[in-house]
């Protein structure tokens, strides 16, 4: 098997080209685990961490544009994350362990297209848009049209993924992650949910979004849920009903990990999280 | 009593540089160079079948396979209770993963893809699937005369079986056992261990409240981080080396003479650092598997090490248990009758583990004194992977259900669960289970000095949040080394020119620090500084005989031999000095390595002037000075057969107590342990820092086995054998730990008092938290572990109950 590792773009395509069975590997924290299970042997691996158009990370027109061999463990050290994108910079901390997140990259999450991939939800609340380039140019499009199914993504042969563009909530709005796994850290999440909130000046929500991992076979929107907090004061009861709504509208299913029934009641009880913004967002911040 | 020296230190370990450099050597990490040929092993897909054809041609055709063998090749019954299985199966396969054939070849790639070219035709044949069902199916039916309404274990989740009367073992009969093990042939009973003590109608009749309920504990395995390897080399005039990842380098030795007809003195078992072993590498596990292929292949050797999956479905894991306790008491709080049916999941081979359903049996009332007792403790074979010692043996599993039941019958007696147990917990001279006396039972000490550590009684702190809830929970434990009653230690001391020395043991060090244990107290009664003794690796050629490095009990049982052998090169080394300073032996003292009479130290002698003898004017006397120790537990013995009563049935006890303080997220079910607080009597503390070690160890590992592992089984095929979904503790898991050691009863035949201490570690961790959780949010969780889903589901149906 060959390893290439190209360090541009202009490099990667032609190889690209030239070996079209060939595997693109990031952290390889994925890639190199499945190549274990399946046997799967692909003829040759390009590799992108020496690509240095894939690693950078900038403010550009009111979004963060975030290469795509960005690792997870840079994520949870930038302080443009951490302040702007909570959301982001809590699930980059929560996802594996140390060791994993310095190899495993936001690009590398997102193809992986788990429903379980812990970037993913806080992605899909911000709106992010996911950049892919090939040999024949670029395009851009939202993560919610990227991702296609578990393990499925719109990427054509030949195709990679460059970056991911985030755009910046506005000032006052509240974003955080929720995870639920089998155990403290190294644990692929059971239940999972990030929210972003534009609060309006009484206290109520305003714009809300929410998304759930672990509970479908992709990352789970539920606009009807969405629409039932907007413009309501997030007390208790208000929140038990949204748990209750997002409960019932989950599509989880049962594995080794945990029954469809628990991930259903955790899908709604964390949305009790929210019943005390300000605290919990410290408590639960892991 | 004498200051010690050298005992009671917190000395550094002797393999630390080693392993924290990197420096250590593992048996894969070996080198062989261009002789070193790789083993893969075919195992069974099906959990049951019967083995019509095996068909290796097309295999034998991959270019670079050297050699295959099957079942054909070994056909000798081994096992260390119960000679109940063969290297390769035979006839029939009885658990997914077991081995069918392997293959010898000069890349794992080459040997890879021979297997996968091994035909083999199986007649799949019914399973079993949980104990209750497999001891009573139709051929296994536990009761003469099954007692109406007796149906207490239908509609449990772990009751799985359909369709009972499969019988795994048609042979179980003609198979050969320890004397005290009681196989039922013509079922899957492979031990029924019997207790009958007092009268148990009369003792459930005085009772004022009585608790019965069932207890179940899932398989687990022990995580080693090192996989078992092996390697086997076989020369020209038939002598067998093995270099293993083993505990038991003289167990190998034997079950291999046994499986291919060798006399021990031609087979040699090498055993570097071990990665762990908590009872999964005891006995033998993969070794077997690569001799048959090296006997083939003379010259070369043959590796074979086990992937993570071989790990968890090949090797042993923790029986599971099925238990159903009844438990009596008046209401002055004494507990007078206790009745417990233990039905152990042995899975497909019970060599070893029908020992655990002895233990477990004899040890039914747990570190109470119960007047009247019923217990049968049936160990089944199952169509699961090998059940087989885990750190405990058999205690973690039975104080599950015990010391939730005090929990229980104290709250229905409005006593103070800590004062109720330590109102009946067995003391000196106390009648224990089996009927006889106990010694040195010093329960209620390790008690008293938890309880005021961790400030039993005081109000419990408010949770971290509104939705969390703080609890706290208690659980003690006794436990005895489970081994025959002679399991032999012995040593040999050998002194160098320049005074330092050097003990050969087959103890071995896994992990636990028993290297420097064992030099410890070399030192201490040689007169040595620690550094001047190193103990030695195991090598069955050169270092004498120890039983199996099991059971807790090496400090005890070869720290005696170590002991022996060093009070024997002392006498030695005392006779010449005294002819050397012309004053009698008894009058001299060593310390420091300098011999001289304590009334005038200014006549003294180095231990490096008369290691190999002195040369006087007249001639030379003494010689190279050798010790020699053997030790062999004296006065156990054994039980009767039909009521398991007897005088003294082990070693020693070693007690303990935990407090767990944890907090439970009544959204999630997650349970986080935030500190426990543990007291252990010890007899005597060797090392403190490995010591506390040892529990810091038992605590998570009983952390991890209360919260997390479960090797999920579906029709026997495991569902989680890698660490991805069996989770054990990690670093952010690890509670805060408050560790007392207890030094109240010195053993009596133990060196300088010292009794066991590894295994009790992980025994009241989980009961222990599932008394905190209930304790906190007022749900009891019988079935381990206690999953944040269970906790989750536990409280929905109590809101439900109470709404
Ligand atoms: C021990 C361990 C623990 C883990 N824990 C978690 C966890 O808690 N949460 C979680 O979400 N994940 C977890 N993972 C999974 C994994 O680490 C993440 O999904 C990670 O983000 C993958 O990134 P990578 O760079 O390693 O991907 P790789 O393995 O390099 O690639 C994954 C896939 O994406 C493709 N790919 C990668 N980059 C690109 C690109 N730029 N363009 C096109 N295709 C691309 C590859 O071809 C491959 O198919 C864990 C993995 C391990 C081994």
């Amino acid at each position: 098997m060959e390893v290439f590792f190209p360090r541009t773009l202009a490099e990667l395509w032609p190889l690209k080209a030239a070996n079209p069975e060939s595997a693109v590997m990031a952290g390889g924290t994925d890639l190199l685990v499945r190549l274990r299970k399946t046997g799967e042997r692909p003829p040759a691996i390009i590799a992108l961490e020496r690509l240095a158009e894939l690693r950078r990370m900038s403010i550009e027109g009111g979004g963060l544009r975030i290469g795509a061999a960005v690792t997870i463990g840079e994520l949870a050290a930038s302080e443009i994350v951490r302040d702007a994108l909570p959301a982001l910079w809590q699930a980059a901390a929560a996802l594996g362990s140390p060791p994993v997140r310095h190899g495993a990259t936001v690009g590398g999450n997102m193809c992986t297209a788990s429903p379980a991939g812990d970037t993913l939800p806080p992605l899909y609340v911000y709106g992010a848009a996911v950049a892919v380039a090939g040999a024949a140019g670029c395009r851009r499009l939202p993560i919610g049209d990227f991702i296609l199914g578990p393990g499925r993504t719109s990427l054509a042969p030949g195709e990679i993924v460059t970056d991911i563009i985030v755009p910046l909530p506005t000032g006052g709005a509240f974003s955080a992650y929720y995870k639920v796994g089998k155990r403290r850290a190294m644990a692929i999440a059971v239940a999972s949910l990030a929210v972003c909130i534009v609060r309006t000046a009484d206290g109520a929500a305003g714009k809300v979004r929410l998304a759930w991992g672990s509970v479908g076979p992709t990352v789970i929107s539920l606009p009807a849920v969405e629409a039932f907090l907007a413009g309501k004061r997030l007390a208790p009861d208000v929140l038990r009903q949204a748990g209750a709504m997002a409960a019932a509208a989950v599509l989880p299913i049962d594995d080794v990990r945990a029954s469809a029934g628990y991930r259903r009641s955790l899908a709604g009880n964390l949305l009790l999280k929210l019943a005390a913004l300000g605290d919990d967002e410290q408590e639960d911040g892991r | 009593m004498a200051e010690h020296r050298v005992l009671g230190k917190s000395v550094l370990r002797q393999d630390a540089v080693d392993k924290v450099t990197g420096a250590a050597l593992f048996v894969d990490d070996i080198q062989f160079g261009p002789t070193l040929l790789h083993a893969k092993i075919l195992r069974s897909p099906h959990p049951h079948a019967r083995i019509i054809s095996i068909d290796t041609a097309e295999a034998a055709k991959v270019p670079g396979v050297k050699a295959i063998v099957t079942g054909r090749d070994c056909r000798h019954y081994i096992g260390l209770y119960l000679a109940d299985r063969t290297v390769y199966a035979s006839d029939k396969v009885r658990f997914v993963g077991e081995p069918v054939a392997g293959v010898a070849a000069d890349s794992i790639e080459a040997a890879n893809a021979a297997v996968k070219l091994i035909k083999v035709a199986y007649e799949p044949l019914p399973g079993v699937f949980d104990p209750v069902s497999g001891a009573r199916g139709r051929e296994g039916l536990v009761h003469e005369t099954p007692a109406a309404g007796d149906l207490w274990w239908q509609g449990l989740s772990c009751i799985k079986t359909k369709s009972p009367g499969a019988l795994l073992h048609e042979n179980l009969g003609e198979y050969q056992c320890a004397p005290f093990i009681h196989p039922v042939p013509g079922t899957n009973i492979s031990n029924h261990f019997k207790l009958r003590k007092g009268d148990i109608d009369r003792g459930f009749a005085a009772a004022d409240v009585i608790v019965e309920n069932v207890y179940t504990l899932p398989h687990i395995q022990h995580s080693q981080i090192e996989p078992h390897s092996a390697v086997a080399h076989v020369d020209r005039a038939g002598k067998v080396t093995l270099w293993a990842s083993s505990q038991s380098p003289n167990a190998v030795r034997k079950l291999i003479a046994t499986a291919f007809e060798l006399p021990m003195n031609k087979i040699r078992v090498i055993t570097p650092y071990v990665g762990g072993g908590f009872g999964g590498k005891a006995g033998v596990t993969c070794e077997a598997l690569v001799v048959p292929l090296a006997m083939r292949l003379p010259g070369y050797h043959v590796k074979l090490t086990l992937t993570r999956e071989e790990v968890f479905q090949a090797t042993f894991v923790r029986q599971g248990l099925v238990a159903r306790l009844k438990t009596g008491a008046d209401k002055t709080g004494r507990l007078v009758a206790m009745e417990a049916e233990l039905f152990w999941d042995g899975g497909a081979y019970t060599e070893y583990g029908v020992n655990i359903t002895r233990s477990g049996g004899y040890c039914s009332s747990g570190p109470y004194e119960i007047p009247n007792i019923k217990t049968d403790s049936y160990c089944v074979y199952t169509n699961h992977p090998v059940g087989g010692p885990m750190r405990g043996f058999g205690m973690p599993e039975i104080h599950w259900g015990i010391e939730q039941q005090m929990d229980i019958i104290a709250e229905k007696l409005g006593l103070d669960p800590l004062a109720f147990r330590r109102m009946n917990a067995l003391r000196e001279g106390s009648l224990g289970a089996f009927g006889g006396p106990m010694e040195g039972a010093t329960l209620a000490d390790t008690i008293d000095a938890v309880a005021a550590k961790c400030g039993w009684g005081a109000p419990v702190p408010p949770a971290s949040a509104p939705h969390k809830v703080r609890g706290r929970g208690m659980a003690c434990m006794y436990k005895a080394p489970s081994m025959p009653p002679n399991a032999q230690s012995s040593a040999i001391l050998k002194l160098n020119e320049d005074g330092t020395v050097h003990v050969l043991t087959t103890a071995m060090e896994i992990g636990q620090g028993s290297l420097t244990a064992l030099a410890q107290i070399a030192a201490e009664e040689l007169g040595v500084a620690v550094d001047k003794v190193v103990v030695t690796l195991p090598d069955t050629d050169y270092t004498p005989y120890e039983w199996q490095t099991v059971a807790s009990r090496i400090s005890y049982s070869a720290g005696n031999a170590v002991l022996a052998a060093a009070r024997d090169a002392k006498a030695q080394l005392l006779a010449v000095a005294a002819q050397v300073l012309a004053i009698p032996a008894a009058e001299l003292v060593i310390e420091d390595g300098q011999v001289f009479p304590p009334a005038n130290p200014a006549r003294r002698l180095a231990v490096s002037d008369i290691a190999m003898g002195y040369l006087l004017p007249e001639g030379a006397i003494g010689g190279p000075v050798i010790g020699r120790g053997s030790f062999i537990p004296a006065g156990i013995t054994g039980l009767d057969k039909d009521t398991g009563q007897g005088d003294k049935p082990a070693a020693f006890w070693t007690y303990g107590t935990q407090v767990a303080d944890i907090e439970v997220d009544t959204r999630t079910g997650e349970i986080t342990v935030l500190k426990v607080t543990a007291a252990y009597e010890v007899g005597k503390v060797i090392n403190p820092a490995m010591c506390k070690g040892q529990v810091q160890g038992g605590i998570v590992q009983g952390l991890g086995s209360a919260l997390y592992e479960h090797l999920v089984l579906a029709e026997g095929k495991p569902l989680n054998s890698d660490f991805v979904d069996y989770k054990i503790p990690a670093a952010t898991d690890t509670p805060e730990m408050d560790i007392i050691l207890l030094e109240t009863s010195p053993q009596a035949d133990g060196p300088f008092g010292v009794k066991g201490i590894a295994e009790p570690t992980m025994v009241p961790t989980a009961p222990a938290i599932a008394n905190a959780v209930y304790n906190a949010v007022g749900v009891r969780i019988t079935d381990l572990p206690l999953s944040a889903e269970k906790v989750l589901a536990a409280l929905k149906k109590k809101q439900a109950r109470e709404s």
